[in-house]
């Protein structure tokens, strides 16, 4: 491989890298946004006597149901993350002095 | 005379840095920039500098967060900066080197690696140094400042080629905009709702790059003044929106992410500059690719 195929292979690794790590994390604070959120309106049904009840029960379907989506997107992002990061020292390893011309943007 | 090819990858690189510039290189992630010199878009290395004709003069354009050394080109001139403006009128010529690096990163760590390059440099370019001059726009500035400090500390002999210093719009008592990146992170991060928490934990991801544009700090001890380096002259440029320098979004927003008292470094004790110009109706990008900037730096450094 030349030395631009690689440093190309490498600059898009790097992309992986923050874009698994991104979506790991943004979708942990997605959902605490979510589910804050949420808990305004239920908050509120759980007040009216009419719709109190139920709302519990749905609260925390609803609040599974995020919780398993958003965690899933959020482990196989963070799982994706941690292969990048392992790539990336294995790459920094065996490149520990890369040569100008080798620059990642090169 | 280009300083430099640039590719959307450089951007999106530089781009990356600025916002999470030392996470990046804590990861090793190839998209953290390294420091390097360049010429006519090759990388010059500082202990073996390879470069076409090399004079005795240096001229070193470093550039701000998130940007790039293309930051310099005059639009629709891609060999057209102060660098080569600079070639033109001072006699002898100067040798123009652009300066890329992760912004992102601590500005103290960046200047402790500048001046160490900087040494390298001077002492090993092809013909003796009798002319160092610097040039930085928004964090550059303060870069230079920073690479000063530590340079002086360590006895840097680059320091005696070290002629001028000139200061583009550079927030040496920091950006609004920082600062209100800061105040905003620190309200949110103390109100009741979870939801709110989360907007002010996504501004603190920013770098310790743009942390220390709140302040302008320049050195590793939080607050700690570094004082103008002594035996050079400094310059300051300044930039305003508004046409009229009174105009009251001048004197909300300056140019657009510093204030004039922030660029003329009023917090920073009694500084003596040897000129300081403000330019009504440039704004922050603009004053480093400017005609009038260019033509007030070839005054003052002819």
């Amino acid at each position: 491989m030349t030395h631009e195929k690689q440093a190309q292979a490498k600059w898009w690794l790097g992309v992986t890298d923050l874009m698994a790590n991104g979506l790991a994390h943004g979708a942990e604070k997605v959902q605490r946004a979510h589910l804050s959120i949420a808990d305004e309106s239920f908050n509120v049904l759980a007040r009216i006597p009419v719709t109190r009840p139920v709302s519990e029960p749905v609260r925390a379907m609803h609040h599974g149901i995020s919780r398993l989506s958003y965690g899933s997107v959020s482990r196989v992002a963070g799982a994706l993350a941690a292969c990048s990061q392992q790539v990336l020292t294995e790459a920094a390893g065996s490149d520990q002095q890369p040569s100008p011309e080798a620059s990642p943007q090169d | 005379m280009t300083l430099s090819s640039v590719s959307w990858q450089h951007r999106l690189s530089a781009i990356a840095s600025g916002f999470l510039g030392d996470w990046l290189e804590a990861r090793r992630n190839p998209l953290a920039l390294s420091m390097d010199f360049r010429h006519q878009g090759q990388v010059v290395t500082p202990d073996s500098p390879v470069v076409p004709d090399p004079k005795a003069t240096l001229v070193v354009l470093i550039h701000g967060l998130m940007e790039l050394e293309s930051v310099w080109t005059f639009p629709n001139q891609p060999e057209d900066h102060y660098g080569s403006r600079l070639n033109r009128a001072l006699e002898g010529g100067v040798t123009t080197l652009g300066l890329r690096y992760n912004t992102g990163r601590p500005i103290y760590r960046n200047g402790q690696q500048l001046t160490e390059a900087l040494e390298q440099l001077v002492s090993a370019w092809p013909v003796p140094v009798q002319r160092l001059v610097l040039v930085g726009h928004s964090m550059g500035g303060l870069l230079i400042r920073s690479a000063c400090h530590y340079g002086l500390n360590q006895g840097h002999r680059w320091l005696s080629a070290l002629s001028d210093c000139v200061y583009v719009g550079s927030p040496h008592d920091g950006s609004w905009l920082a600062k209100g990146a800061q105040a905003s992170a620190g309200v949110l991060n103390a109100l009741p709702r979870d939801y709110l928490r989360v907007v002010g934990e996504v501004i603190d991801l920013r770098s310790e790059g743009i942390r220390n544009l709140s302040r302008g700090d320049v050195l590793a001890g939080e607050g700690e003044l570094a004082a103008l380096v002594p035996n050079a002259r400094h310059f300051v440029v300044c930039g305003l929106l508004a046409g009229h320098a009174r105009h009251p979004v001048n004197l909300l927003f300056g140019d657009a992410l510093v204030h004039e008292s922030s660029a003329q470094g009023s917090g920073q004790g009694d500084w003596i500059l040897a000129g300081s110009a403000t330019f009504s109706g440039i704004d922050h990008i603009r004053l480093a690719h400017h005609e009038a900037v260019a033509q007030q730096l070839v005054e003052w450094l002819s």
